[in-house]
């Protein structure tokens, strides 16, 4: 959209505004709904076990994340004379997911949340292209779907690799830990962080030594993949040991494990989050502990908050526009809104690939050890810009 | 108790004391972190006492005759209640999860505090240590402040982007109002006109016409040098003319003076980290801003408009009151 026509927009809405507040009393009820699009026997959700009985994490769906929004948007609901209604959307896999989605945008539905696996994506793109539907990215990370697929009726607000290990590296760079060893392991995912650091270690300067395939397993004749000493041991020194493993498996071996006392960063000890239980600054403890509430113990973890913020978002559009039309709440979350993530500098969405800006928070299990952007790096407009696909290096050009 | 009527959540509850005040030039300073209430002598600007109160103390009033001063203590869920000559607890009033900040109407003996955990607005019976009733609020209620008549409580509900006005006799929300984001602390101008309320994300103050209960203006905030996102204003205090308000920045580590009829910035004051807690001296010559993120306060010189020390105290304080 061009700056003229969205300041039209704008004017158009105060006006609206107005007009809405004047006729509160007598308008009908409103009624928003929210479909939240979820994937049974989603392997992203599996947990993660060291034996059949031993769970060494549990993973959960972010359909919580969501009711905690629309808990916090219970008062709101008199002040707007609207109800917003969340919908439990169920495909049987990621090829369902599509036509679940088409379904319910014809029975009423524009607003989704979509909690699915990258492979969903492309068919849903196609499905719901050029109509009044706007889809929030809850919990898929993959730089692809930004770039490559590029699609306006998307708003991603789960980071990107990109988001996620440019904060990784810019604490490191910061901390003058630059000289990198990276274990990367056998999965297309471990495949897809790996690329993602290495490019974010290009971009602010930093040094991977060495790039090491490990294979997981215990096979003498294998060891200088599976032993992490001797994996290791293939440089003289270095600063930090960046390791990539979806699986967890072999990543959680690697620790004490090395040749030098050197911390590890990526798939454990250091990871980059979208959102970390222990976050206690700008009003997380209070979110930690009504989703604690909602779920009976939980901790929050990164798809609940994202599943979180794009409710807020919807419920936002709504309010700061008095608008019951879909392409004024619209364009406010992809225009001039900005939003509250409880992670300190306002969320807003990219125009050029409708990625969310935002922190991300650098996490040792116990403490958020830092958020990035890290003091220090700078950028012209807005610091989350050094974040992730800024406008001149993205594919994706959504606003031209 | 009537002239406390329009103090609000950390303002200066000293300035408007009637003349039975002690007069004991204490500060007081709430910390989050170290459960404690830490007490510096105005004069010399050294802390004098050390008081363990209950868990998480925040927001702190005095009672007219100043010789109690309440204390909401968050994880504990009371207000505890210190004796100011002996500097000792004496009692603790059971309040809903996670109070914040509240109001006292001694009038009616009547405690309203923001329920942080519960979103509710709770009304605490302090003669019988009870609560009488919770009003429903928007998520995360914060700033609290009680009409000149004490009919009306206002309180902004963090989470929600809304100032509501509750109605004390009908214990219920009878009108609300949509600010910027993440309302926080509210203050009244002496002409009972206006309403003042920090909203932390939006960076600015919005002001609400009390009689037609709208948004009518806002001053938005940038010191020199720094970011926008960086400014987070939280606390403010006005003069008892109704001149001149000081409002926190939060993170931007900066107190604004404002002039507050022509709504514009006159300056910034440079303070520590997180600035939120503020009150002015009695004089108003001195203002006092609590620095939760530098474990400190700031003593500033209104005239000088310049820092004068900065005082440790313990960690994340939160609120700020002198007792004079």
């Amino acid at each position: 959209m061009s700056r003229v026509v969205r300041v039209a927009l704008a004017a158009a809405l105060i006006l609206g505004a107005v007009a809405a507040a004047a006729a509160e009393d007598a308008a009908p009820r409103q009624q928003i709904k929210i479909g939240f699009v979820a994937i049974e026997d989603d392997s992203r959700y599996e947990p993660i076990r060291a034996y059949e009985r031993l769970i060494l994490k549990t993973r959960e769906h972010p359909f919580a994340g969501a009711e905690v929004a629309i808990d916090e948007a219970a008062a709101l609901t008199r002040v707007l004379n609207t109800d917003f209604i969340l919908e439990r959307i169920s495909a049987k896999s990621a090829a369902e997911v599509a036509p679940a989605v088409a379904a319910a945008f014809e029975a009423g539905t524009h607003f989704f949340l979509i909690d699915a696996p990258a492979e969903a994506f492309k068919p849903l793109a196609a499905a719901v292209h050029g109509r009044d539907a706007l889809l929030f990215n809850v919990s898929e990370p993959d730089d692809a779907l930004r770039r490559d697929l590029c699609a306006a009726e998307f708003v991603h607000v789960y980071p990107s690799r990109a988001q996620l290990m440019d904060g990784l590296v810019q604490y490191v760079v910061s901390r003058k830990w630059s000289n990198l060893l990276v274990f990367e392991g056998p999965s297309p995912g471990d495949a897809a962080m790996t690329a993602a650091f290495t490019r974010s270690a290009h971009k602010f300067g930093a040094h991977i030594l060495a790039e090491q395939h490990f294979k997981p397993g215990a096979d003498p004749r294998e060891r200088e993949q599976n032993d992490p000493a001797i994996l290791s041991a293939i440089y003289r020194d270095y600063d930090v040991v960046f390791i990539a493993d979806e699986a967890f498996d072999f990543a959680r071996t690697v620790p004490y494990r090395m040749i030098r006392p050197r911390p590890v960063i990526g798939s454990i000890d250091l990871e980059p989050l979208a959102w970390h239980w222990t976050w206690e600054r700008n009003g997380a403890p209070q979110v930690n502990s009504r989703f604690d509430r909602k779920t009976g113990g939980r901790r929050m973890e990164g798809p609940d908050w994202a599943a979180w913020v794009a409710v807020k978002m919807i419920v936002q559009s709504v309010l700061r526009t008095r608008s019951s039309v879909l392409a004024q709440q619209r364009a406010f979350i992809l225009g001039d809104g900005s939003f509250d993530g409880d992670k300190g500098l306002a969320l807003s969405v990219r125009p050029w690939d409708h990625q969310v800006r935002q922190a991300i928070l650098l996490a040792a299990p116990y403490e958020v050890v830092a958020s990035a952007p890290i003091e220090g790096f700078l950028h012209r407009t807005n610091v989350l810009d050094t974040l992730g696909d800024d406008e001149p290096e993205s594919p994706c050009h959504l606003d031209k | 108790m009537r002239s406390l009527a329009v103090t609000l959540a950390l303002l200066s509850v000293a300035a408007s004391a009637p003349a039975v005040a002690k007069d004991t030039g204490l500060i007081f300073v709430s910390n989050e972190k170290t459960n404690n209430v830490t007490v510096i002598d105005a004069k010399t600007a050294k802390v004098v006492a050390d008081i363990k109160v209950a868990r998480r103390p925040r927001d702190m009033h005095f009672n007219a005759d100043h010789s109690k001063l309440y204390i909401a203590c968050g994880d504990d869920d009371v207000i505890a209640v210190l004796d100011v000559a002996s500097l000792k607890v004496v009692g603790k009033l059971k309040t809903a999860p996670s109070p914040e900040a509240f109001v006292m109407d001694e009038a009616r003996r009547r405690i309203y505090v923001a329920s942080e955990e519960g979103s509710s607005l709770a009304v605490i019976d302090i003669d019988r240590n009870a609560i009488i009733k919770e009003v429903p609020t928007g998520a995360e209620p914060e700033g609290v402040l009680i009409s000149e008549d004490g009919k009306i409580v206002y309180v902004t509900s963090e989470v929600g982007d809304v100032v509501h006005a509750v109605d004390v006799d009908k214990g219920a929300v009878v009108k609300d109002v949509v600010v910027g984001s993440r309302p926080r602390r509210l203050a009244a101008t002496p002409d009972g006109k206006e309403l003042w309320v920090t909203a932390e994300l939006a960076g600015k103050v919005d002001i609400i016409d009390r009689a037609k209960f709208v948004v009518a203006g806002s001053v938005t905030f940038l010191p020199p040098g720094m970011r926008k996102t960086d400014v987070t204003p939280v606390g403010l205090t006005m003069t008892k003319d109704g001149k001149t308000a000081y409002v926190t920045l939060g993170h931007a580590a900066h107190v604004a003076i404002v002039d507050v009829p022509a709504r514009r910035v006159e300056g910034y004051i440079l303070v520590g980290k997180r600035a939120w807690g503020i009150t002015l001296s009695r004089d108003e010559q001195t203002l006092y801003v609590a620095n939760g993120l530098g474990d400190d306060v700031t003593i500033i010189d209104t005239k000088t408009r310049k820092a004068r020390v900065s005082v440790p105290v313990g960690r994340v304080p939160y609120g700020i009151v002198v007792d004079e």
